[in-house]
């Protein structure tokens, strides 16, 4: 009886303990006076990651591998129908204008990949990955990652640095719901919010619902202090009209699977080519994508107060096929 | 409790720590990934008892908690309050085949129950009810199924460290 009495006691001590620590800790988690200790345990436990992560990585790849060994001639098949259907797309697009801002937003990128992000090894998730999207990669601030760095694999985007250790840091994906960035979508100048939503695929919220937002469009990051700009987030799946008549929301579904992550890059130099500028209003005419592209931008009155954001400064458009980015 | 004791406690947690983050966690299974960690702690429950089992618990949830994005200590509270309920499934004079099951199906059960419970006080807007649901059924019968690997090997190591029965912690 005493013995249970003792333990029920200890509990209790235990629960609440660990509750003070929570909200010490709430809503500071950078600054507050836990953050040493978080700190302490990131920096003791980086580079022991970094050694098995790295050796584990290949075994957890193999093991990982093995579920999907059925689905690869499924997905073979899938990524021929889309191939094809995509090629219908292609062909099914009218207006050059369209294409042509297509071809410019990802030439604007190169701008990006010109500056070559420093690459990175995924070691290790986060220690709760059932409600967190989080990654840890062997690189750190001796290599010149600081935190809010724009993460990419290929050319996507992946997410965000968080905390960053000497020879390890944190990444932030694009699925956790913590997650947000400014995005644009291809052709039109509008500015949204996509957000991540867990296991689910990102949601984008536009502040307009006179913009038509259709399926199949490119999400790319509008740029800010953290995110570099014209980076592609994702592909607008449906649109969903909301209630309020202010906003309208789309599912993005992003084009990397942020739980198969191996070699992502970090873009630790924002592109010089492309500052980050405040969003000027624009005279619609002015857009190149208004006019060929009509019914993508209606006509007539556009408050002036609409953000627009101004033109992502193009790069000169020369025809060198060595720059082609290559997902 | 001896420095042996104490050691063995302290090596599986980084251990187990370390598999999480580096392999079980990035598994790519339908769903949730498993909590191995939280298999270890229920594993120390059930083989030592509740005492045992919270005092894991808490010094392993609050390692963990540096390596995730939420607040310390509310990983500690969870597996705390984990460990507790395994613990009491060893006081059970019959042991029957079935005993370790439950005791982590029910352990982890109260973990997430303990971890959504603190996370909807705090407002964590990443519990929605859509991921919550998704663990229940996808991390905690993984947890399950991890049983007949983690329970028996640290039965086995608790045993042979403690060669006198009675003596617990």
């Amino acid at each position: 009886m005493r013995d249970n009495r003792r333990l029920r006691l200890t509990l209790v001590l235990l629960l609440l303990t660990a509750f003070t620590l929570t909200a010490l800790d709430y809503n500071s988690a950078r600054t507050g006076p836990l953050a040493a200790l978080r700190r302490g345990i990131d920096t003791i436990f980086g580079p022991v990651t970094n050694a098995v992560g790295s050796g584990a990585s290949a075994v957890g790849n193999a093991l990982g591998g093995l579920p999907r060994l059925g689905s690869y001639q499924s997905e073979n098949k899938k990524l021929k129908q889309e191939n094809d259907r995509l090629r219908g797309v292609l062909a099914a697009q009218s207006g050059a204008q369209c294409q042509l801002d297509q071809f410019l937003a990802l030439q604007h990128f190169t701008d990006v990949t010109k500056i070559s992000p420093v690459s990175a090894k995924v070691v290790a998730v986060g220690a709760s990955p059932q409600f967190e999207w989080t990654a840890t990669l062997n690189v750190g601030s001796l290599d010149g990652i600081k935190p809010d760095m724009t993460v990419v694999q290929g050319v996507w985007l992946v997410g965000r640095t968080t905390q960053v250790q000497k020879r390890s840091s944190q990444v932030l994906l694009l699925a956790d719901p913590d997650f947000t960035v400014g995005g644009t979508l291809v052709g039109q100048n509008t500015v949204g919010l996509a957000s991540g939503r867990g296991s689910k695929p990102m949601t984008f919220s536009l502040p307009s619902t006179k913009l038509p937002v259709k399926k199949g469009t490119v999400l790319l990051t509008t740029g800010s202090d953290t995110y570099a700009p014209g980076v592609p987030i994702g592909t607008v799946t449906s649109v969903t009209p909301d209630t309020n008549a202010i906003s309208r929301t789309a599912t993005v579904v992003p084009f990397v699977d942020v739980t198969a992550l191996d070699v992502v890059g970090v873009i630790t130099q924002p592109p010089r080519t492309a500052p980050v500028q405040p969003l000027v209003p624009r005279a619609p005419g002015a857009s190149p994508t208004s006019t060929p592209c009509a019914p993508a931008i209606p006509h007539g009155p556009v408050p002036t107060q609409t953000p627009y954001v101004s033109p992502a400064p193009k790069p000169v458009v020369t025809a060198s096929p060595t720059t082609t980015p290559t997902p | 409790m001896s420095p042996q004791r104490f050691l063995l406690g302290a090596a599986s947690v980084v251990t187990f720590l370390l598999l999480q983050v580096t392999v079980v966690g990035r598994l790519p299974l339908p769903g949730a990934a498993p909590d191995l960690l939280l298999v270890l702690v229920l594993a120390f429950g059930l083989a030592e008892g509740s005492m045992a089992g919270m005092v894991t618990g808490f010094a392993a949830g609050m390692l963990a908690d540096g390596l995730s994005a939420h607040e310390m200590g509310r990983l500690a509270f969870a597996y705390a309050l984990g460990g507790y309920v395994a613990g009491t499934f060893s006081d059970d004079a019959d042991r029957s085949t079935l005993q370790p099951f439950a005791a982590v199906g029910f352990g982890a059960l109260a973990a997430l129950g303990a971890f959504v419970g603190e996370g909807i006080l705090l407002g964590d807007h990443r519990l929605t009810v859509h991921a919550v649901l998704r663990t229940a059924i996808s991390s905690v019968p993984y947890d399950v199924v991890l049983t007949p690997f983690v329970v028996p090997l640290i039965a086995g190591l608790v045993r042979r460290l403690d060669a006198d029965p009675l003596r617990r912690l």
